[in-house]
Formats: structure tokens, sequence, C-alpha cells
């Protein structure tokens, strides 16, 4: 007993257990980063594993079709005798036109039975979700052409079909009458520019006439596409897929509504493989649909990655003059250091506020300067002078530039006394001690700084909120058409994406899945900018650790 | 790449230029921010002014005796004048009278009373010395001419005279809506008379004319409100009452009110925009807005409270006009006094003199530009006013304001709504209030954890475990906010909802759990303890945390059976009086903090690190142990250092904004319960910014937001930095 209680008060005078109370702050951390990163990765990849289909039929001899992606215990289910509690399943049953909601939940206790069949089909179709059910074709005269048994083998050319119908579709729609849109409304603003200041000399006159004449011919050309792609329309619409779904009722999908038809519980290993590979590859490659909850999100990463581009273009020269300046020109002294402060403290002012600072000044006040000046023909309807993937970036810039300083500025000041020492020694001026020697050193830094900057950029969205991110972009800021980039434009953006497809959108429970994976890409992209900032921080301070021994 | 010799000084000194100039341009642009959203703010609190731009004398026969009636349009073209002598326009930039006819109806008659209809419209009512009530429609119509001018023309339209007295009519109101005017009328012989008057004066439905009991004293003024309904009566001997006017039943008074002190005379009555606010005016010179309230205390019963006094007068009010836009008005006296006032802001923002002469009337241009006087020396005296934001004063942002509606002075942030008449309510303390809500419960959970981890690894940990955990904790930080907010909003919330009770265990289960299992390794030999490194605890703590973790989540039913009896919700609303919203201050505290424990986790890091092993060696040898030593030295030394990690969280924990604005709900309330939500500066700007008209006081309040946001950060970030910078230099000294 007494030697308990002596190593009783050693263990709690020892500290012992205050030392695993801070040890319990660590474990905490990592466990909170842990579920994290699990959590995103198994509701965001998970997605695209073709999951099992399940026909269930319920004691009231309904007969449900669909994939589980829940099971809970029923709230409030548990009683003395039933300590367990009920459990229910929430199924995702698909067909959303028909049934009125993609899920459902069904009671444990309601199941008869459980089977999944092979001839289930899961087709992913242009609107209204998945639809699930047993798969027929329909030829044009709209009677029954083949029976299951022949359905099957048919149906992928037919799919393929299709694709190449909406890839042609999507060509004319785009590209061609995107075209002459374009030129449309080129020639109306020529136009326009010409009668601005109210009246129109005889060469004015001319130019005019020109473009009356122009405008009229691309009109024509206009309709003529329309009429094509109705042609188009009305070809893909002519061969029907009959879909027997659940309850008994068939569901007619015309093809150019189908976008994949599987059979996933007729599927191998390597076929879920091949499928899922293929669904990840749709996500990052297509377009949204249904208000960016389907489809894929090609145009945010795009956006993404252009924005963070133009602002690094933005941010390096001024970054790397200002911490040049800083380190290497200014006088070192109480001024200079309240500056370094200050620009170091930049960096913690809220994102937001940087915002507001773009709204106003970017958009507003220089936005609209330059629509006054270089686009008065447009007016009111703003050029620059709303959001836009240039105030963005610029905002961004400003942003991270405090992020490049001081990483510059690190850089700089790592290399050693004796390099400018030598380099002057041999007669070098300044600026070519700087330029061929101090600069080159410090690269490794700048780059770092770069990173950093690139990364912080990337995971941003309250200041892009303010400056031009958009839910849904008509078009991409980059195409055929000269300029071909367009600043003013603007973008879809990762982060932005997660905000309105998770807190906007009508369907968040649907799009739920989609945004865990937009979220593990956005996660991926900035870790590994920072991870890679790391590495080459750590390598220059190993590199002149050892040439300044 | 070799260049002339003598081209090599001339390139540096170009370089030096450049740089310098580049330099100094980026540093000077980022710190330029901070004056810009400065120059955005400050129209917010500009004095302002109003410039005497015209004075004009009118002809004889307007300037007689009796009432007065003013307008004018829009674009301060055209005045229109109202006396008894009748009815004239004015051309402002020639200030000659535009030639008119006047309706047969009016011009044999004299004017002894008038009232306008209210808000912008261009009615009016006139009663006359025999005792009879005219409608008129009196304003300007534009019309645009085939060149695109704008060409604006006087209108005058009368309707029927109706005789409701022998004597003259001395007060009259007046209100109209879609289906009937209601016209009040007090007369010389005493007479208190309502009439309903159709819309339609053709449909042959004849007017309802009550007559009212005879007040004891003489009546001064009348006012009507847009509803139809109420009517105040104000008297000579400084009683407001107010009478409940009904289509169904007969009039009826509902109350008097004493509402001068000592007992003198109301000298007009009026409503403020929107015909909510009642304007009282006395022979005294005092001012004041009331309101029908209904006392939280006594539900049935709505009483004319007092909600504003403004500045005295000090002489007999003889003037008064509404802002046609805010919740302004201006009133003038007998002593040549016109003062502006602006009722919520409850601020007399600008008084003008116009000389001795009293003032017969004064009105608004309906812009709120302008403004019009016309004094007893038969002058018009026109004002150009310029005051973009009268509603907004520091009182309104940051002090309790008496809103229209509202029973008491609160804290209210209501920025828009669906009614014309709706007040913009930008009080920024419920904003102030959220943003300290969600940083200190953030803060109460991340400033514990990292604390301690910063101590673990710092400290206790061996150096290789340290290099690998350390950036594990660090990257973090570099993780999305917009994440963080998307799992706290759709994963979280709805998660915790379910599982509270859980949440509630851990709370319980992980202390004892860190404390059962330090006990156990304690009990264990030391020569097996010692094969554990420095530091491996936090590894060895995951999985049991992690089991406990599952544990608790598994008991959720159990817990929420046993413990809060089967329904949490329901024993939170009635043990504790807490209404459980899904999106709510706990949810914030868990991912906020999350976001911030590697902020603060960094700094003291560092901190802890940088003390001189020196000095930890020097307590160890004197027997301390390794926690006696973290505990009186280390933690001790390094106690500026954490203090700005933790000022540093707080910097970033304020201005956060994609957790907040997808975590909180953002309802602007000002609790501090955990489980409701709330709204922060930073939130509020980014829900609100895209909607706001650029330059309006939305807008420009906004901004005000965002200056704040930066100046918050920008002190306590410089205050942490200088913090740090002593640090540093004490050890690298020392």
């Amino acid at each position: 007993m007494g030697k308990s209680s002596d190593s009783m008060k050693s263990f709690w005078r020892g500290g012992e257990l205050f030392v695993w109370l801070t040890a319990s702050g660590v474990a905490i951390s990592l466990l909170m980063v842990g579920a994290m990163l699990a959590l995103i990765m198994v509701n965001g990849l998970g997605q695209f594993w073709p999951a099992t289909l399940h026909q269930i039929v319920l004691k009231t001899q309904e007969i449900v079709i669909g994939q589980v992606v829940g099971h809970e215990v029923i709230p409030n289910s548990v009683t003395p005798d039933r300590p367990n509690g009920l459990d229910r399943f929430r199924y995702r049953v698909g067909n959303r036109d028909v049934f009125g909601s993609e899920y459902r939940w069904v009671n444990g206790e309601d199941i008869l039975s459980t089977m999944s069949p092979k001839d289930l089909t899961f087709v992913e179709r242009r609107e209204w979700g998945p639809a699930f059910g047993r798969l027929s074709i329909v030829g044009v005269d709209g009677m029954t052409e083949s029976s299951d048994s022949q359905t099957w083998p048919a149906i992928g050319s037919l799919v393929e079909e299709s694709t190449n119908l909406r890839q042609r579709i999507e060509h004319v729609e785009r590209d061609e009458i995107g075209a002459i849109n374009y030129r449309l409304e080129k020639a109306r603003l020529e136009r326009q520019a010409l009668t601005l200041d109210g009246q129109l000399s005889p060469r004015e006159a001319e130019v005019d006439r020109r473009l009356v004449d122009q405008i009229a011919t691309l009109e024509q050309e206009y309709q003529a596409k329309t009429v094509a792609l109705e042609q188009l329309h009305k070809e893909a619409g002519q061969k029907t897929l009959l879909l027997t779904l659940s309850n008994g009722r068939p569901l007619r999908l015309t093809l150019d509504q189908v976008i994949t038809v599987s059979r996933p519980n007729d599927m191998s290993w390597i076929d879920k493989l091949v499928a899922y590979l293929h669904n990840l590859w749709l996500f990052v490659s297509s377009e949204p649909r249904e208000a960016n909850t389907e489809g894929g999100i090609f145009p945010a990463i795009f956006g993404t990655v252009l924005m963070v581009f133009l602002m690094t273009i933005a941010v390096m020269p001024f970054g790397v003059v200002a911490a040049v300046y800083l380190r290497e020109y200014a006088k070192q002294g109480v001024l200079v250091q309240l500056v370094r402060i200050a620009v170091n403290n930049l960096a913690g002012v809220p994102s937001i506020v940087f915002g507001v600072f773009g709204l106003a000044f970017f958009v507003y006040a220089l936005g609209g300067t330059i629509d006054q000046l270089l686009f008065p023909e447009s007016l009111p309807n703003p050029t620059f002078g709303t959001g836009g993937i240039l105030w963005a970036s610029l905002t961004l810039a400003l942003l991270t530039v405090p992020v490049v300083i001081v990483a510059t500025e690190e850089g700089l000041s790592a290399v050693p006394r004796d390099f400018r020492e030598g380099s002057v020694g041999l007669g070098a001026t300044k600026f070519e001690t700087i330029w061929h020697v101090i600069l080159p050193c410090a690269l490794p830094g700048i780059l770092t700084g770069l990173i950093l900057a690139m990364a912080r950029a990337a995971g941003e969205v309250a200041p892009l909120m303010l400056t031009g991110v958009v839910k849904l972009a008509p078009a991409l800021p980059l195409d055929s058409y000269l300029p071909f980039l367009h600043l003013d434009r603007k973008f879809m953006h990762l982060g932005f994406h997660i905000y309105d497809v998770g807190f906007q959108s009508p369907n968040v429970e649907a799009a739920k899945p989609m945004v865990y994976m937009t979220t593990l890409i956005l996660i991926l992209v900035v870790v590994l900018l920072n991870w890679t900032a790391v590495m080459l921080r750590n390598r220059l301070r190993k590199r002149f650790a050892m040439s300044a021994v | 790449m070799i260049k002339p010799l003598h081209m090599r000084p001339l390139i540096d000194r170009l370089a030096r230029a450049m740089i310098t100039v580049g330099g100094l341009a980026t540093i000077l642009s980022i710190l330029g921010i901070f004056f810009f959203l400065f120059r955005e703010v400050t129209p917010l609190f500009t004095t302002p002014t109003a410039k005497l731009t015209q004075r004009m004398v009118l002809p004889a026969f307007l300037t007689a005796e009796g009432p007065v009636q003013l307008a004018v349009d829009e674009h301060r073209e055209i005045a229109q004048i109202v006396t008894s002598g009748g009815v004239q326009f004015i051309e402002l930039a020639s200030g000659q009278p535009i030639p008119m006819e006047l309706p047969a109806d009016l011009k044999s008659r004299h004017l002894t009373a008038m009232a306008h209809g209210g808000g912008r419209a261009s009615r009016y009512a006139v009663g006359t010395a025999e005792g009879e009530v005219l409608l008129l429609k009196i304003g300007t119509t534009t019309e645009f001419s085939d060149s695109g001018e704008r060409q604006k023309r006087p209108m005058i339209r009368a309707g029927r005279p109706l005789t409701l007295t022998q004597g003259p009519i001395t007060t009259l109101a007046y209100r109209f809506n879609d289906r009937e005017s209601v016209l009040a009328i007090f007369s010389q012989e005493g007479r208190l008379i309502v009439v309903r008057l159709p819309a339609d004066e053709g449909a042959g439905i004849d007017p309802v004319i009550t007559e009212l009991t005879k007040p004891t004293a003489t009546v001064t003024s009348l006012a009507l409100d847009g509803s139809l309904e109420n009517l105040y009566i104000g008297t000579m001997d400084g009683l407001v009452l107010h009478v409940a006017l009904s289509d169904r039943e007969p009039p009826a008074v509902k109350g008097g009110y004493a509402v001068t002190t000592p007992t003198t005379a109301v000298t007009a009555l009026g409503f403020l925009n929107g015909d909510r606010s009642l304007v009282v005016m006395t022979a005294e010179g005092e001012v004041s807005t009331w309101g029908l309230i209904r006392r939280a205390e006594d539900q049935s019963r709505w009483r004319l409270t007092k909600m504003h006094t403004f500045r005295s007068h000090g002489a007999p009010v003889t003037a008064f006009a509404p802002s046609q836009r805010v919740k302004g008005f201006v009133t003038a006296d007998a002593k040549g006094q016109i003062f502006l006032h602006h009722a919520t802001a409850e601020q007399t923002w600008l008084t003008l003199s116009n000389g001795d002469s009293p003032i017969r009337a004064v009105t608004f241009a309906p812009k709120g530009d302008g403004l019009i006087s016309f004094d007893g020396a038969g002058q018009l005296a026109l004002y150009q006013m310029h005051n973009a934001y009268p509603e907004v004063t520091f009182e309104t942002l940051f002090g309790k304001v008496w809103y229209e509606g509202y029973d008491q002075p609160t804290h209210v942030w209501q920025s828009s709504s669906g009614s014309d008449d709706f007040e913009p309510k930008l009080g920024l303390m419920p904003l102030a209030f959220g943003t300290l809500k969600g940083t200190m419960y953030a803060l109460l959970l991340a400033v514990p954890i990292a604390i301690l981890a910063a101590m673990c690894t710092s400290q206790f940990m061996h150096p290789d475990l340290r290099a690998k955990i350390k950036p594990i904790i660090e990257v973090m930080a570099a993780l999305p906010t917009v994440v963080l907010g998307f799992l706290a909003g759709l994963w979280l919330a709805p998660l915790l909802e379910r599982l509270l009770p859980a949440v509630a265990g851990m709370a319980v289960t992980l202390p004892v759990l860190v404390i059962a299992s330090s006990l156990i390794w304690y009990l264990f030999p030391p020569a097996f303890r010692r094969r554990l490194r420095p530091g491996q605890e936090a590894l060895l703590l995951i999985p049991i945390l992690a089991i406990g973790i599952g544990a608790c989540l598994w008991a959720n039913s159990f817990l929420e059976a046993w413990w809060f009896g089967g329904d949490i919700k329901a024993w939170l609303s009635n043990r504790l009086d807490i209404q459980y919203d899904q999106r709510n201050a706990l949810v914030v505290g868990i991912v906020m903090g999350f976001a911030i424990v590697p902020v603060i986790y960094s700094i003291a890091e560092e901190a802890l690190a940088n003390v001189p092993k020196t000095q930890i060696a020097g307590s160890l040898a004197l027997g301390a142990t390794r926690w006696q030593t973290v505990l009186y030295l280390v933690l001790l030394s390094a106690s500026p250092g954490i203090f700005s990690a933790v000022m540093i969280g707080f910097g970033r924990a304020i201005g956060e904004t994609m957790i907040v604005l997808m975590a909180t709900g953002n309802t602007p309330v000002m609790d501090w319960n955990w489980a409701n939500g709330f709204r922060t500066l930073s939130a509020n700007i980014a829900v609100e910014i895209p909607e706001a008209p650029h330059g309006g006081s939305l807008y420009r309040v906004l901004f005000l937001a965002a200056l704040l946001l930066f100046i918050v950060t920008f002190v306590i970030n410089s205050l942490a930095e200088i913090v740090r910078q002593r640090l540093r230099d004490k050890y690298s000294h020392g």
C-alpha cells in the first residue's frame, strides 16, 4: 500500500499524466486530419464504382430497384426489449422524373427478399439523373424489335451511335452556331461604335452598309444551321430505349438522352475497374449537367488553373522586385523593418477584405474606366466593369504578393555573404551581382514563395465570389476566337463549385458525392503544391547550410 | 553577355532606379489597399451641406395670409405653390411664373385649409371659407419630344366641391387609397368631421359623413395615416388624441396623450414616409416622433409612444415636410430657422437660417437633393442639399436604435426586405457579436489542442518523430476553407444533430481514457516503458482515442435513451431552454477550431522549441522532472510566443469567411448560446455585397465592415509580430 502511494506520488510529481495529456493534443490533431481525408476520399472516390443494383421485394409486394447508400438505426427506436433498435436502409432508386426523389428509405423489417439479378440496367441520362430497370430496344416505328437476349449485345453500338450523334449536335451548337453568333455580335458592336457620335460620315455610312449586309448573311447562315440542328435532333430522337421500371411501368428514353448503359451486377472486377476509371475520366473531362449536380467539372478545373496561372504571372515580377528592393537596395532601418512587418501582416488580413477591395478598385474603378475609354459601344453592358477572370487573378495576386515577398526575402538573405563579396571583388556592379549571383542562388526561395502563393490562390473562394466567379460560365475564358484569351469573361472555380453545388443547388443530396470528389481534387492540388514548396524550402536550407560551412 | 564597359555603370544605375521604383510602387500599392477602403467609407461620415441657390419674391396675390402647400418636381425645374390666393407654377430656371388657367371651381373660392395626400402623390385636399372641401390634382406631366428632349407641363384638376359646414374650414387632413379618400376636417365653429369619398366620383356612391364629438380644446392640427384607420388630433392644450376609423364601425377615441410638458399647443402633426411615425411639433419648438407600439408586457394594447426627440426650435414650429425617400423630415419655425432631421438616427443633421422671416411652408425635392421654403416676406428660397447617407451615423451603426415597428431600441441588422417603404437597418453590432462568438468558440477548441500538441512535439518528442508529425499538422493550414465549410455544413452539422449524445459522451470519455492510459502505462515495468521513444505516447493514443470515439458513436442511441430521455433535443429545450439549430456555434467551433489549430500550433511550437536547450538541460540537471521543466521554465519563457500564436489564431478566425458562411445559418442574432447560429462581418460581406447597389449606403457600410476587419486583424497581427520579434531577439542575443 505504502509503495503504491509512493509511486502514485512520483507519478503525479513526474507529470507523466500531463505528458500524456499533451500527447493527446497531437493525437487529436492527427486523428482529425486522418478522419477528414478518409471521409473525403471514401465519399468522393466511392461514387464512381459501379455499385450493385438490388431488387428488393417489400411486405406490401412492392418492388424496389436501387443501390444501398446508407444505413442507420431508426431514431428513438431503441427500447428495453429491442436494445439494437430497428434499422433502415437508404436506397438510391434513381428515376427522379418518375419517383419524385432519387433516394428513399426502406425499413429493414419491411423487406421480404433481396436479390441482385444480372439483367438490371443502370442508365446514365442527360437529364433527371440515372434510371434503373430492365431494358429493351424500340425501333423507329415504336414497336418492340428485340427480346432481352438480343437487346444487350446491340446496346453497345447503339450507345456509341448516340454518343457520336450527340457530339455532332454539340459541334453544331457550340462551334458552328457559336462562331456565327460571335461574328454577329461583333458586327453589331461595330455598327454601334459607328453611330456612337451621333452622325455618320459618308465613309462610315459605307462601312455601315457593308456591316448591315454582313449581318443579313450571317443571320441566313444561322437559320440554315438551326434547320440542320433540328434535323440532327430529330434523328437522335428516332430510336428509343424502353426501360421497365421497378413498378412495372415502362419508361421511354430517346437515344440522345442516354449517356452510358451498364449492368453492374453482370460485371467482373476488371470490368468494374475499367468502368470506374472511365467514370473518373468523364468526371474530370466533361461539362457539368443539371445545374452542376451531375456530369463533370472540367470548366471548373480549367478556370482554376487559368486563374492561378494569370495570378502567377502578375505576382511574380512585383513580388520579386519588391523583395529585391527591400533586401538589397533599401536602407535597412526602422522604417524598412516596419514596412516588412506590415507586408508580412497583410498575409494575415482576411481574404474577403481583398475581395471587397478588388470589387471596388478593379471592377468598379478600373473596369468602369476601361469600359468608358475602350468599349463605349457595348455600354451600358459592362465589359470589364463587371467581375472577370482578370480582376479575380489580380485580386488574388494582391492577396498572395506578401507570401512571395517574404519567401523571396528569406531566399535572398540566405545567400551567403561570401558570394556577394566575391562577386563585387571581381568587379561586378551591384546589379550584375544580383542578377548573376544572388537571384540564381535565391531561385529555390522564390519558387517556394510562388508555389505557396499558387496553393493559397487555388484554395481561396471568398474574394472570387466578389470579383468574377460564377456557378455556370457560358464559355471558357480561352477559345478559338480573337484574342483567344478573354480576360473579361467570368469563370468557374473548383472551390466555388463546392460552395455552390453544396449550398445553392436544388438537389444537394444527389450532388453530395460529386462535391466530395471536387473537394478531393482541390485538396490534392493544394496539398501537392504546398508539399512541393516545403520540399523546395528544405532543399534550399540544406544547400546553404552546407555552403555556409 | 559581354557588354561595352562604359555601359555597365549605366545599366547598374538604371536597374537600381527601376527596382527602387518598382519595389516602392508594389509596396505602396499593397499598403494603398487600406487607404482605398478608407476612401470608400468616408462619404458615410462627410458633413452634410446645403447651399442657397436661388431666392425669388412671389407676386403679391400669392402672399396672402393662410395655409400654403409647396412642391417641386424631381428635376427641380418647376415649383408649385398653393396659397389662399390661388395656385401658381414657377419656372425655377428663369424665376418666372408660368401663366395658367385655373379650373372654375377653384378660381372663385377662398382657401382656408389644405392638406397633401401623402407620399409622392400629386393629390391635395383644400377647405374653403364657405365650409366646402375639394380634391385637387396639382403637378407636372412629363413628355418627351421627338428629339428626346424632356418637356414638363403644369397640370391642375379639381374634383367637385362638397359642402360640410357653415363656417370656414380651419384644419384638414387627407389620405387616400385605391378605393376611397378619407378627409378629416375641423371648422371654425368647432365641428370635427370625417368624410369617406369613393375613389370614383361618377359611381354614384354617396360620401359617408361622420361627425365626431367636439373636443374640449381647439383642434390645431389633424393627421391621417395611409391605412385610413388612424386619425390623430392635435389640440391647443397639448394633447394628441388617437381616433380609430373604420368603414364598418363608428370612429372611437382610443387614447389621449399629453405630448408636451409643460402644456403648450401642438402646432403641427405629420407622418414620416411610410405613414407609421407621427411627428409632433409644438408652439415651444419641440419636435418628436411617436409610434403606435404594443409593449411586450401588455400585448393587447397599442399605445402611442414617444420614440425620438430632436433639437428644439425654441420658437413655434410652423412648417413640416417628410422626405419622400427615407425616414427624414424637415421642420421650420416662426423665427426663420429650418432644421433637417433624420428620425431613426435621431439626429438633426443640419440647421439653416432664412433670416428673421417666419417660414410658412417647406418641402423636399422628390429625390431629397433639394429643399424649397416659402417665408412670411413672400420669398421662395431654394437650397441644394448634399447628404447622401443621413441614416448612417456612428450611433446607428454601433448603438441601439429604435426602428419603426419595434417596441424598444435594439441592435438590428436587416438590410433588405420585400416592402417598398422598408427602412434598411444597418446595425453592425449583431455582426461584430457573431464574429466574436464564432472566434471564441473556435479558440476554445483550438487553443488547448494546439498548445498541448506544440508542447508535446517541441519538448517530449524525439526529433525524428517530430520531423514527421510537424509537417502533417502544419499542412492542415493549407486546406482550403471552402472544403472545411462544406464538411461543416453538409457533413458535420447533420451528423452532430444525430450524434449529440455521443459527443457529450466523448467530452467525458476521452479525458478519462487519456488519464487511464497514462496510469496503466505507468504500471508497466520501467524497463518496458523505456522501449517507447519519447513522444510515441501520441501514436499510442491514436488508436485508443479512435476506439473511444467509436464506442461513443456506437453507444449514441443508448446514451440518448439513458441520459437524455430518448430525445436530446427535447431534453435540451425542456431542461436547459436551448433550441438546437442544425447549423450552430458548436459546429463552427469544431471546424474553425480545426482550421486554426495548425496556425497556433506552428507559431507556438517555434516559440517553445526556441527556448535554449542549455536552460532546459540545467533544469533537468537540478533534478526537475521533464514536466516540471516544461511547466516552470519552458512555458514561462515562451509565453509571449504562445500569446502571439493565440493572437494570430484569433486574427485568422475573425476574418474567416467560407466556414462561417456555410456552417452558421447566417442569422444575425445576439446570443452566446452554443446551439444557435450567428452571422459574422465577413460572411455578411460575402452574402450582401453582390446585391448592394454601387455607392449606396449598404455598399459603404459593408466597406466599413471590411475596413474594420482589416484594421482589427492588422493590429492584432502586428502586435503578435512585435512580441515574436522581441522574443527572437532575446534568445538570439542571450
